[in-house]
């Protein structure tokens, strides 16, 4: 097994303040090796959106630890974070992807301002992911143009803008048709292909069957 | 893609919000500027007049206030209140030249004009007046009028025209050339002759005076105050204490200006948070995709910023064009005739500008302080997990 690139350590994750608490996360371990396709699976509300908000870094456990290529993300400051979502880890979305009044191309490129991409090289780079996803043809297309694939797809692309060690889906095709769930597919294992380490909230049976690993979350615990 | 673009595409999605909010800041700004461009002319056509006078000493009743003697300044009628023989007593310090007016008012064509009843040949002299046309008065009480260039012009008169004045027939002998104050809008007679027609016996409105050395002013006032029971300003004096008269004014209304301003900053204040709410998941968004909260309170201060710059360029252009429009049409107040004269081009100067579009963007960056921090705060979950 390669080494983990994403570890996490007795992982909680209670929402609330005082009276209605929610314990999402009951103690969670969990070891993803770099460039494996691993699915988080599991019944709707038993925090399997809350985990992959925790492993990218978007949300601050209560308790444990997220270990990212060994180092503990609880202890970065905001910005040291940021700069990590923004160099090591695209996030895509269930919903609500895509910057609304930016077009495909400017939304790929808007993630370029915040990593590392010298802006000459944007357009031509960001062309590129889109080609990469089969969009070449929608760059200048708003996302209320777009169908709900290619919306999701164009989120793919530009969670790969800063080439991202890890990708990070949460129910990538989850509102999609079979159709458009296929394209997404494709090119997400296209992109495994490349070398990512890609985490997946998913209900696809199809994918999950692909997955070296598959983590089933119930009840706030990976069950095994 | 650059910070830059981004905040314009933020700013103009919503274009009907964006153009009011930014009328708020550039109609704030316009009355603020068309004040201090107003103010400004108005300073210096008093410095103008001031000059225009040409006497070092104003010798008025005890009584007269402040704002009698803006008058003079402006070149407004005012009461018959010193003794003739007041004027003799000035004259006879030694050094002083002292001239009399009597000012009052008639009308032609039913416009109000000034008459002034004065010394005609001394005046000459006093004021080194230039005759354009015609000559001027040959005796002390010639049945004449001599007229200012201006008024002349406005009522399209020439030598050997006839004025009545007080029903009585005066013909014009003389047109003076244009000395660019208030001598310009008077009509001139001698004294005796507007005593007689005015029936104001034998009085003079006040007295100007030049002395022969000028750093002996306090010892010449100290001089005429012995001989005669008057008040004594110098020209200095009285320039200092219209212009601070004009600053209580110019003060009231650049607090006016100044709400007008707040109400724009909270104008911004509302638009940006309005635009928060609205975005909150979109802050998620660039959050999750690595924006630092530095980034996100940049990218919010800036659309305010860019409020506050547009804003006060349009302001400044707005209230430019404004005050060119209004020193004309600011009639009947005492100030008025101070404005006619006014040229506003002359005080948009660029300290005015650079003035106005700083304070434009400091207040605007300070109203887009909040709502950036408030923006700034959300962590990407809140943002995101918002419906
Ligand atoms: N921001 C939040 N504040 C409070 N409770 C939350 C928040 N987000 C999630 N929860 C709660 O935490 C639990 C786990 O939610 P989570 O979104 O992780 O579930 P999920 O497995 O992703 O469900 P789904 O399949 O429907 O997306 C739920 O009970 C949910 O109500
Ligand atoms: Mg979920």
């Amino acid at each position: 097994m390669n080494r983990a690139i994403i570890k996490t350590e007795n992982l909680e994750k209670i929402y609330g303040k005082s009276a209605v608490k929610t314990h999402a996360l009951k103690g969670v371990d969990m070891e993803i090796p770099a460039g494996s396709l691993s699915c988080i699976i599991g019944t709707s509300g038993h925090g399997k959106s809350t985990l992959l908000h925790m492993i990218g870094g978007l949300d601050k456990p209560t308790s444990g630890s997220v270990l990212i290529d060994g180092v503990a993300i609880s202890e970065l400051t905001d910005s040291q974070l940021s700069e990590l979502r923004a160099q090591k880890i695209g996030f895509v979305f269930q919903f609500f992807n895509l910057l609304q009044n930016l077009t495909a191309l400017e939304n790929i490129q808007a993630a370029m301002l915040f990593g590392s991409v010298p802006q000459a090289q944007q357009r031509a780079k960001a062309l590129e992911l889109l080609e990469l996803v089969g969009l070449s043809d929608k760059a200048d297309a708003k996302p209320t143009e777009l169908s709900g694939g290619q919306q999701q797809r164009v989120s793919i692309a530009r969670a790969l803008a800063n080439d991202p060690e890890i990708l990070l889906m949460d129910e990538p095709t989850g509102n999609l048709d079979s159709e458009s769930e296929e394209e997404v597919l494709s090119q997400i294992f296209k992109i495994h292909k490349a070398g990512k380490t890609i985490v997946i909230v998913t209900h696809n049976r199809e994918l999950a069957e692909k997955a070296e690993m598959i983590f089933e979350i119930q009840d706030g615990k990976i069950k095994t | 893609m650059n910070t830059l673009k981004l905040v314009s595409k933020n700013l103009l999605r919503r274009k009907g919000r964006f153009i009011f909010t930014l009328l708020g800041i550039t109609i704030g700004m316009a009355a603020f500027v068309a004040l201090l461009s107003l103010s400004g002319s108005m300073q210096s056509e008093i410095r103008k007049q001031a000059a225009m006078l040409g006497a070092n000493l104003i010798i008025t009743p005890k009584n007269w206030c402040a704002y009698d003697q803006i008058s003079i300044l402006t070149g407004e009628s005012l009461p018959e209140s010193l003794q003739y023989e007041v004027l003799e007593k000035v004259a006879s310090v030694d050094g002083v030249t002292a001239i009399p007016y009597l000012t009052q008012k008639t009308a032609i064509q039913n416009s109000p004009v000034l008459v002034t009843g004065m010394h005609p040949q001394e005046t000459l002299e006093f004021k080194e007046w230039e005759i354009a046309e015609g000559s001027f008065f040959s005796a002390q009480d010639e049945r004449a009028v001599v007229l200012g260039s201006s008024i002349a012009n406005s009522f399209n008169l020439q030598v050997g025209d006839t004025l009545t004045i007080r029903g009585a027939q005066f013909p014009v002998i003389a047109i003076l050339q244009a000395t660019g104050g208030n001598d310009d809008i008077a009509v001139y007679l001698p004294l005796a002759v507007v005593q007689e027609i005015y029936e104001v016996g034998n009085y003079i409105s006040f007295i100007a005076a030049k002395v022969d050395d000028l750093a002996q002013m306090e010892s010449y006032e100290a001089a005429i105050l012995d001989v005669a029971n008057v008040a004594v300003t110098s020209d200095k004096q009285l320039l200092s204490t219209v212009l601070s008269m004009l600053g209580t004014v110019n003060m009231t209304l650049q607090l006016i200006a100044g709400v007008a301003l707040i109400a724009a900053a909270f104008g911004i204040i509302n638009t940006m948070m309005a635009a928060i709410y609205e975005r909150r998941r979109e802050i998620g968004i660039l959050r999750a995709i690595g924006a630092k909260r530095g980034s996100i309170f940049r990218i919010f201060l800036l659309e305010s910023g860019v409020y506050g710059l547009l804003g006060g360029l349009l302001g400044v252009v707005l209230g430019f064009v404004t005050s060119l429009i209004a020193a004309p049409l600011i009639s009947g107040g005492d100030m008025s005739v101070l404005l006619k004269g006014a040229t506003p081009q002359a005080s948009l100067d660029a300290t005015i500008v650079l003035t106005a579009i700083a304070f434009s963007l400091v207040i605007s960056v300070a109203a887009g302080m909040y709502p950036a921090w408030k923006a700034a705060k959300l962590t990407p979950v809140e943002a995101i997990s918002y419906e």
